[in-house]
């Protein structure tokens, strides 16, 4: 069997802050392979964030070790980090984190800006992305035109223009009403299902977690269960039989 | 990042800030306008010294009749001269000297047909011409034997030529200086102004010894009032100017101590102190450019740290999609130095502008010099990354976590 994509062992992460020491993440021990979806649930300040912030090369653990395809990113250097973030991740954040000055197509294709790809090569593969979220007719709209779902659904695409193996996402569906989170999910599950990407998801709502295969809580920065989900509809036949 | 990729980059960077980008160019545009016109005017006012120098003819002295004032050149009118034509004879035959020329000058009322003219009316000798590097338009000068015998014949600047005779040729015609009648035998080339602003081709030359004996009449006998005398070679001018001067104190019999009645000055001193002044006055110039130019660098620098702060979540964002600090850092330092640079290219045709006008104003022909436009675009360059550097660097070691957090 493959190496797991992630692989964090006596991970921990520690702030130091004026009023003292604060352990945003303890001990923690999980292994992603690839093509798993995972749902992060957890109370508020519980350590989500900081956990998706080290998955995802932007911070490092102080404690512990993490692996990303089997390399330690630890002892990775700044620009060795930023090349995994450009190549391998791709993030999707509860506010969109779109530049308002960029157009979709603009935004979509600024992962490859870093990568050096040319103007050319980006705008189609830039719009290509687009038409696979639905937005083939919104490529050159700004950020401030379009609406929440659509700024999501923008993101997402920048996220995967780089042939990403990871997504990260925390609270994708934070800002959105149940419709259209429910088609930002369902391009996740397609994601997912199509590309065999591997999708990790912070979210605070049950049903979005539901679209997860397996669900991971958080309470004082450890993770206090890591179980399968059994799928809604499949409960429900549970239930029915 | 690729270089067209900053570029677009930056460019659509000042142009969302319209307003902002304009007033952090302001401090460049000043500094690079106060450059340029600096460097032109300068040029200009140095050519402009050059030509009255060499106008004044070379390795010049003058010897000027009367106490030693501070006014300078001005010769005191009235008093009955001290130099004579003698004194002059004797200056000729010092080592060194090329040649010498007296010359007595009176404003006299000159008629030509209809009209009349007021000039100084020059006596002097045929080396005059020589020693003030003067040619002839047209004509001849005096000789000799006109010398000898006091001849009525006249040498005439442009300038009387112009107002006696308009476009007709003056050669050959006859000219009344004090009722007398004179023919022009020749035409000054001409010379332009001198260094207090006077036309020297408002003159008329004439034998001095008809000047001492027709025209300014006996009262003078033969004194004159100046004496010029031409040195054999620019290293000879200081012994020459220290033997007239003893010379003439000996003939005067002026004792040790004692104010001499006459001074001698060397006017190539004075250029050279005029072209030292304009060369001040260049330096001075280019000091306060400097500092604007400082001046605009910190204003380039003020804004882009404000920016860097406003750009926080964005430079996050890039960081999160792969972007190397060197990047961000690239891309700062690019907006600085196109802003840098618009300012400098707007400063130069501000500095253009100004040139034009300082050039109607004072009569120069200054130019802006391929090398001086050349020199403000280096000079923006560097002082757009200079003060580009330090802001872009704030932004490039921002942490990815925290400026994604910023708000
Ligand atoms: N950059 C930081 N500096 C200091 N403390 C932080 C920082 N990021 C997070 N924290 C703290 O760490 C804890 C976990 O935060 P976070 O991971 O954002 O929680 P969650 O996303 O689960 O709400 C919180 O107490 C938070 O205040
Ligand atoms: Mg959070």
């Amino acid at each position: 069997m493959a190496a797991p994509l992630i692989r964090t062992l006596h991970m921990g992460k520690r702030y130091a802050l004026p009023a003292g020491d604060l352990q945003a993440l303890v001990d923690v021990n999980i292994e992603v392979r690839e093509g798993e979806f995972i749902a992060i649930m957890g109370p508020s300040g519980s350590g989500k964030s900081t956990f998706m912030n080290v998955l995802g090369c932007l911070d490092v653990p102080s404690e512990g070790e993490y692996f990303l395809q089997g390399q330690a990113v630890a002892a990775m250097s700044v620009n060795q980090r930023a090349h995994l973030r450009n190549t391998l991740i791709g993030f999707v954040f509860q506010s969109y984190n779109l530049l308002p000055r960029l157009d979709a197509v603009e935004n979509v294709g600024l992962p490859l800006v870093y990568a050096g790809v040319g103007v050319r090569e980006r705008n189609r593969r830039c719009r290509e992305l687009l038409a696979q979220v639905g937005l083939e007719r919104y490529t050159t709209f700004l950020p401030p035109q379009l609406s929440g779902g659509q700024q999501q659904r923008v993101a997402i695409a920048r996220s995967l223009v780089n042939d990403a193996m990871l997504l990260l996402a925390d609270e994708p569906t934070g800002n959105l009403d149940s419709r259209t989170s429910e088609e930002i999910l369902a391009i996740f599950e397609r994601l997912n299902r199509e590309r065999r990407l591997t999708i990790v998801m912070v979210t605070h709502e049950a049903d979005v977690a539901q679209h997860a295969q397996r669900l991971v809580r958080f309470h004082d920065g450890r993770i206090v269960s890591d179980t399968p989900v059994a799928r809604a509809a499949a409960q429900r036949q549970a239930v029915a039989s | 990042m690729i270089y067209s990729e900053l570029l677009r980059e930056s460019g659509r960077s000042m142009r969302t800030n319209r307003m902002r980008t304009a007033l952090t160019m302001l401090g460049m545009m000043i500094g690079v306008a106060a450059v340029v016109a600096m460097l032109a005017v300068g040029n200009g006012a140095r050519a402009s010294v050059n030509a009255v120098i060499a106008s004044l003819g070379s390795n010049m002295l003058m010897v000027i009749s009367g106490a030693q004032t501070s006014g300078g050149l001005r010769v005191a009118s009235g008093a009955t001269p001290t130099l004579h034509l003698t004194d002059a004879d004797a200056i000729r035959s010092l080592p060194g000297v090329a040649a010498v020329a007296p010359a007595s000058p009176q404003a006299a009322q000159i008629v030509a047909g209809a009209n009349n003219w007021s000039t100084s009316v020059l006596g002097t000798t045929p080396d005059y011409l020589q020693i003030r590097d003067w040619p002839l338009a047209r004509g001849s000068n005096f000789s000799l034997s006109d010398m000898r015998s006091a001849a009525r014949v006249a040498v005439i600047g442009q300038t009387v030529a112009q107002n006696l005779f308009g476009g007709a040729e003056p050669v050959g015609q006859t000219i009344r200086i004090a009722r007398s009648p004179y023919q022009v035998i020749g035409l000054l080339a001409p010379k332009g102004q001198s260094f207090g602003g006077q036309d020297q081709d408002d003159t008329v030359l004439v034998p001095i010894s008809t000047a001492q004996r027709k025209l300014f009449g006996a009262q003078f006998g033969d004194t004159v009032r100046v004496i010029m005398v031409q040195a054999q070679g620019s290293e000879l001018l200081a012994p020459v100017q220290d033997e007239v001067a003893a010379l003439l104190r000996q003939r005067h019999h002026i004792a040790a101590g004692q104010d001499p009645d006459f001074s001698v000055r060397n006017l190539t001193e004075f250029a050279n102190a005029a072209a030292s002044t304009t060369r001040t006055m260049s330096l001075l110039l280019g000091l306060i450019a400097s500092i604007s130019l400082v001046v605009g660098g910190i204003g380039i620098m003020n804004i882009m740290l404000v920016s860097v702060t406003e750009r926080t979540r964005e430079v996050g964002l890039r960081m999160a999609v792969g972007a190397r600090p060197a990047d961000i850092l690239e891309q700062f330092l690019m907006e600085a130095v196109l802003v840098s640079l618009a300012g400098c290219l707007a400063g130069i045709l501000i500095g253009i502008a100004c040139v034009q006008v300082v050039n109607r104003l004072f009569a120069l022909h200054s130019l802006v010099t391929a090398g001086s436009m050349l020199l403000a675009v280096l000079v923006s360059l560097a002082v757009g990354t200079f003060f580009g550097f330090y802001p872009a660097r704030k932004a490039a070691r921002l942490e990815p976590i925290e400026a994604l957090r910023y708000q």
